[in-house]
Parts: structure tokens; sequence; C-alpha cells
């Protein structure tokens, strides 16, 4: 079920009043009413992917209670890993069997060995790479006694599965989640409404800008041959902010949704692109992956303490898994690996601890120096989408190959979605004043003009979305 | 809880006051504003009289070249093709066309379109705004779908239809922008020579009739319009025998001219270039030019 669908706009309030005014009197009611309700926005994709959340699920549950009892360390152990291996498991076979088999195909030719081996035609769950992220933390977590496994298991699956972040996060920590699923929940209309908000710049932001960019994209990426230098480097911005209000926006829509029912979620995005540094744009980008990636691997394996080439390991093992992450293909690696070359000169200069606050904070403009910072790591992160966006490493270079032609001879090239190519740009400068001006708070909405914000935002709704053609959120494919 | 179902009630009220004010305001915009595209052309076309009428997809918009043909026939001369148009929408710019002008020769394009009698979204989000229009209303409701919620969902028709009526063509309209191509003769010239590599092949199976093209038959009876089915040509990559002999098996008339002309001349596969339409115009014209109509009324005012 998608958050801009019909389907889910009768789904919501149907959940949100029996939620509220049916089972508010009975705690464990309201989790089973999350549980069946998530059970049923998900099995809405394809009903056989609920078997695998089931399995996972149980298989949590029952290791996180015997991690608590269990004081062998070995046995101890064996039970982390056989958490790490089921839900790696799952994920390796769904996401990366072809991936890895071709590869090992391609790589045994090349010595002139041929090997015989049918890919198989999997369909990869909606989610799985996020789900399987959750609970394993939960049991990395209870391993490490930094948290209590909960006994009650309607309250662990409805964390596992809870509908608003179940397919594209943010990747919940259980220590956040899980203790909100225990305590009974206050109807507070501030939430509510803060919730409402969230919701509606969440939709402005996937119907609007996303999609608006996204038939630019396609047009633009999938001609790249014929395109000059100019069309080809709108084609990567327009990316740039397609990807992220599209990712941003389905957030904002399911800390929005979870709001309503008087549940917090993490933020997952705070203003990337006005990062002064990648450093900066990577604790502001996606931050629930970035930041289980820190804690669960980066960190574990020694982060940026020791010798300097364990410390440059490091950033690389972490980018590349990253981008793997999102993933089986070259393009996700390569973009993991520019992200970390980036990354390396402020490591190693010590500086990826700057920037930690808001860029211009209390003022209106940035300073000169803060825009070209702002510029570059944006230049930057564009030049890395292409590579994100581009169906294979050899497409993406061809593409960088061509923007570098500093061809202009076609100048204000008209597309064949019968637009000129800078046409877009209007829309995305006024997104981005306004992004700008409500970067030190979650969503534009707030201050003395709200309503005129809202009702602008509204008619931007109606009159600019993308309805023709609706498309699935980026993240869901990941 | 109140404050906030006040507070939900109150967005509701302002989105569905939206809906309706920019309905309002787009049909207003398009139903004033001077016509950009062929269906508001014929729309505002009145007592016109047209010696001959093409109509077909984008292989007659940018085939017939509208001012040649005019000056080797002597006749008024109207091209009404439209990029991704069917039987079906050729159909409604017809009964447009004849609900308020005097026409003597329509000459139809056909070809694979044959195998489809559903209105395209694309000509058809063109007639979005004139749902009021008696002729239009009652073709949609006949022909399309989902036409209750066009009619009754406040700018769902507009919404739907964002890439040909959204806010950018709203814009435009708004400030009389010239469009891209003149709807008052309708030649869309192709300039280029881009012949895939690929073959392909027109399809094996002709379907038994089309209830479509017998509407557009019985009406030009109806009116005593003469019609000429033709068909234009394809390039040398695409296999059309087979399609093209059941086609004219079925319409002996059918002036073919799907053959004999040489790649240099296309701008793809199934469109010529400029070039290529000159020659095409001038073919047709020639093979046609006997059994043209006489308008009574305008060779009465020559």
């Amino acid at each position: 079920m998608l958050f801009n669908s019909i389907d889910f706009a009768i789904f919501l309030p149907t959940i949100f009043i029996l939620y509220w005014f049916v089972t508010n009197k009975n705690l464990k009611l309201q989790n089973l009413l999350i549980l069946i309700s998530s059970y049923i926005f998900y099995g809405w994709w394809d009903w056989r992917f609920l078997s695998l959340i089931i399995f996972s699920t149980i298989i949590d549950y029952l290791i996180g209670v015997s991690l608590s009892k269990q004081e062998n360390q070995t046995k101890r152990k064996m039970l982390l890993w056989t958490s790490i291996l089921v839900n790696l498991g799952f994920l390796g076979f769904f996401k990366y069997y072809n991936f890895f088999l071709d590869n090992f195909i391609t790589a045994f030719s090349f010595f002139g060995t041929e090997i015989n081996a049918n890919s198989l035609n999997i369909i990869l769950p909606v989610g799985i790479s996020f789900y399987t992220f959750q609970t394993l933390s939960y049991s990395i977590d209870i391993y490490k006694r930094k948290l209590e496994p909960t006994k009650d298991f309607i309250a662990f699956s409805a964390f596992v599965s809870f509908f608003p972040q179940l397919v594209a996060g943010p990747i919940e920590r259980a220590n956040n989640l899980l203790p909100q699923f225990n305590k009974k929940r206050i109807f507070d209309n501030k939430k509510a409404i803060d919730g409402l908000h969230l919701i509606l710049w969440g939709l402005f932001k996937k119907i609007v800008i996303a999609d608006s960019c996204a038939i630019y994209v396609n047009e633009i990426f999938s001609k790249y041959e014929t395109m000059n230098s100019l069309t080809l480097t709108l084609g990567a911005i327009y990316f740039a902010f397609q990807i992220y209000c599209d990712f941003s926006g389905y957030s904002d829509i399911a800390i929005g949704t979870s709001k309503l029912f008087g549940i917090d979620l993490m933020r997952n995005f705070n203003f990337p692109y006005f990062a002064r540094s990648i450093a900066e744009f990577w604790r502001r980008w996606h931050i629930s992956l970035s930041t289980w990636f820190r804690d669960y691997l980066y960190i574990p394996i020694g982060g940026s303490h020791g010798s300097k080439w364990n410390q440059i390991r490091n950033v690389f093992i972490i980018f590349i898994v990253s981008g793997f992450w999102h993933g089986a293909n070259w393009t996700f690696i390569v973009w993991g690996a520019l992200n970390a070359l980036y990354f390396l000169p402020i490591l190693l200069t010590k500086k990826n601890r700057k920037n930690l606050d808001t860029v211009a904070q209390g003022k209106h403009l940035p300073t000169v120096k803060e825009f070209f910072q702002m510029l570059f790591t944006f230049g930057l992160t564009v030049f890395a989408w292409i590579f994100f966006r581009a169906d294979s490493v050899l497409i993406a270079v061809k593409y960088i190959t061509n923007i570098f032609s500093f061809n202009f001879e076609k100048g204000l090239q008209y597309l064949l979605i019968k637009r000129y190519a800078p046409e877009l740009l209007i829309l995305i400068l006024l997104f981005i004043i306004l992004e700008w001006n409500s970067r030190e708070k979650e969503h534009p909405f707030f201050g003395k003009w709200i309503y005129f914000k809202i009702s602008l935002t509204i008619l931007a709704l109606i009159t600019l979305g993308v309805y023709s053609n609706v498309t699935d959120f980026i993240y869901f494919q990941f | 809880m109140n404050q906030f179902i006040k507070y939900l009630i109150s967005i509701l009220v302002l989105t569905i006051g939206f809906l309706y004010l920019s309905d309002f305001i787009y049909t207003q915009v398009y139903i004033n504003s001077k016509p950009r595209n062929k269906l508001q052309y014929i729309l505002n076309t009145k007592n016109d009289n047209f010696d001959v009428v093409f109509i077909g997809s984008s292989r007659v918009a940018s085939h017939i070249d509208t001012k040649l043909f005019d000056s080797l026939s002597h006749k008024k001369t109207i091209n009404l093709g439209v990029e991704g148009a069917g039987l079906n929408d050729n159909l409604l710019q017809l009964k447009l066309l004849i609900d308020s002008n005097h026409i003597s020769n329509v000459f139809l394009h056909i070809d694979t379109n044959f195998e489809n009698i559903s209105p395209s979204n694309i000509a058809i989000s063109e007639a979005m705004p004139f749902l009021k229009n008696k002729i239009i209303k009652n073709h949609l409701k006949k022909y399309f779908k989902n036409f209750e919620k066009l009619e009754y969902i406040p700018f769902y028709k507009y919404a739907v239809n964002d890439p040909e009526i959204g806010f950018r063509e709203l814009f435009f309209s708004g400030i009389n922008k010239k469009p891209r191509i003149n709807p008052n003769v309708g030649f869309i010239p192709k300039f280029g020579n881009e012949i895939p590599v690929i073959e392909s092949s027109l399809p094996n199976i002709i379907r038994e009739e089309n209830i479509i093209l017998d509407e557009i038959i019985e009406i030009c009876k109806k009116n005593q319009i003469s019609l000429t089915l033709f068909i234009s040509p394809y390039c040398s990559k695409i296999k059309t025998e087979d399609y093209i002999k059941k086609l004219t098996n079925k319409f002996p008339n059918l002036i073919n001219l799907s053959k004999g002309y040489n790649d240099k001349l296309f701008y793809d596969c199934g469109h010529l270039n400029n070039q290529g339409a000159t020659i095409f115009t001038t073919d047709l014209y020639n093979e046609t030019k006997g059994n043209l109509k006489i308008n009574a009324r305008t060779h009465n005012a020559e």
C-alpha cells in the first residue's frame, strides 16, 4: 500500500478511528490492532512476504528471551550469530543471490572456466533491508546488555512491523520504539496536529517535487547520449532533488503518521543539502541508517581510532557496505566508495566533527564561505548520485564524460516530454527557499504565516502535483 | 481530540474548496483563451467551410503539408492529425467539426489504429476543459470508462491529465502564449533522419470490425461528406506486407501509399521528415485529385 494512494487514504482514518475510539482502553488490544493493520498494510503488496517477516519476528523474539536468560558467553554468542545469520541470510538470498552468482560466473569465465548456473527469478520482498536491520539491532543490543528483552510478543511484533516505518524506515532502535508499545498512549492534540503537518509536507515533497523531477530525470538519463552538457548536468541535479524529496518525503509521512498514533519515530533527514561538508551531509542524510552503521559496524571495527591505515580501511568498509545495502549493483558500490573518498580528507585532517550546528543559525543568509562550502558539498553529492541513478557503472561513466565534453550545441534542449530541460529549475529554487527558511525546524508550518503556508501547500499539491503517473517511493526497491 | 478533529476538518474543507476553485479557474481559462491545440481550434470554428479535412494521428500531422495540398488542389485544407490520437479521437473531432461547419472531403488515416476503439489519453485530455459541451459529454459518456469521475470529482480531469492540461499549459493559455504548432494549419513537420537498426513488423492479425470506423463512415454518409481512407509509408525496417494486405482486403478503396519511399525521407520509422512529407503530400494529391468533391459553398463564392 502506497502512502500516496487512495487505498491508504481509506486505510489510515479507519485504523485511526479503531485505535482511538474502540481499542483505546486496552493497551494490548491497541498493539494487536497495530500489528494486524501493519500486516494488512504489508500484505497489500504480496501476502507471501508476510511469512518472512513473521518468521524473522519469532526468531528474534525467542533469541532475545534466550539471551537474557543465558549467562554462558559462548552460548550467548551462538544465539547472536543465529540472529545475524537468519536475518542476513534472508537479505542475502533475496537481495544478493543473483548478483553474486552473475559476478562469480563473469569472474570464472574471465579465467577461462565456464560455469553453468541459473539465476533465480526472485522478487525482493518490500522493506526487507529495513526490518531485518531493525530486528538485528534488537538482538545485538540485548547481547551487549544495553537492552532488556520484551516478554510481550504482540508488542515486539508491533515494533518489528509498525506500518508507518515498515517498508522504508526510519530504521528504529528497540530502545526508542519498543518502550512506547509498552506504555499507555494518550491522545496529544499538539503531536497529532504536528503529525498532520509532517504528512502534508511529505506529500508535497513526494508528489510535487520528487515526481516532477522523476519525469525529467527518466527522460534525460534514458537518452543521455543525445543530451548536451547543460541538460545532463540538470538531469543529475534533478535526480539529487528527486531522491531527497522522495525519501525524506516518505520519512516525513511515516513520522507524521506515527505521531497520529501517539508514537515518536526518530528523525531521518535534517536538510542534508545545506551541509557544509560531506561529514555533515552524512549526519543529515538517512540518519537512521548512518547511525545504524556507525553503531553496529563502524565503531565495532575500530571507527576513527587506531592507525591511519585502519581509519582509512574503516571508512571504506562503512561506505562501501552502506552503498551495497542499497542494492545488488556495482553502481551502489562505486557510489559508496566515492563518498568514502570524499570523506577521507576530512577524517585525516580531523575536521569530521566540525559543523555540528545548523548553518547560519539565527541569520537570514549564510556567509560567502558557508555558501561556497554548501555549493561544493552539493556538487560532490550530485556527482556521486549519477552512479546511484545510472543502470550500470559504464553508463554512469559515459554520462559523466558527456557532461565534461562541454557540448552546449543544442542550447536549451526541448525534451520528448514536451518540456524544456531547465523549466523545472523554478520549482526547485522555490523549494530551496522554503527549506532554507525552515532549516531549524522539521517542516515549514510554523509562525504567524502558518495558515497561509498550509493553504499554499494544499494548492500546490492540487495544481502542481503529478497524478498522471503515480510512482513508487524509490527506497521501496532497497 | 476535538481540537484535532476540528483542525482536520478545516484542512479537508480547505482542500475541497481549492479543488472546486481550481477546477473553475482552469475551465474558464481554457474556454476563454486562444486555441493552443487542434481540439480548441475546432471548438472555435463556427460556420466555416472546409474543402478537405485530414484526420488521424501524428502520422497525419507530420505527413500532410497542408499549404502544399491547398496550393495543389486550390481547396481549403486543414490537417487535424494529433499525436497519439486513435480512431475514437478522430470520431470526436469529426462530430465537433460538422456540428457547426461544412465539410466536403474527409481524409482518414488508417493503419494499426484500426485495432483500437478506445479514446486515447493524449487526445482526450484536450477535451477535458469542455466537458459541458454536449457532443463531448455524450461521446465520452459512451466510450470513456471513468467518465463519472471526470464529471463529478472536482479537478480530477485536470489532475490525471497534468502533462497536457496541467499548470504549465494553463499558464501558457492564460498569457495567450503562441503554441509551438499552428493549429490553423496543423502540419507539424519533422526534421532529421534517425532510422533504427532493429527491425520490427506490424501485427499479423487484424480485427474483424471496428465500430468506431463504422460510425465515422455512417456520419460521413449522413452528412454527404466524401470519405477517403489512406495509409502513409513506413521505413524499410518495418515489415508491413501481411497487415496491409489484410487491411486492403477489408477496404478495397484504401489509398495505399505505405511503400516506395526511401529511408532517407524518414524522421523515424513511422514518420516522414519534412522532405518526405512534401513528396507524400504531392503523391496523395495525385492519387486522389479526381475524387475530390467540390464544396458547393466555396465553389459558388469563387
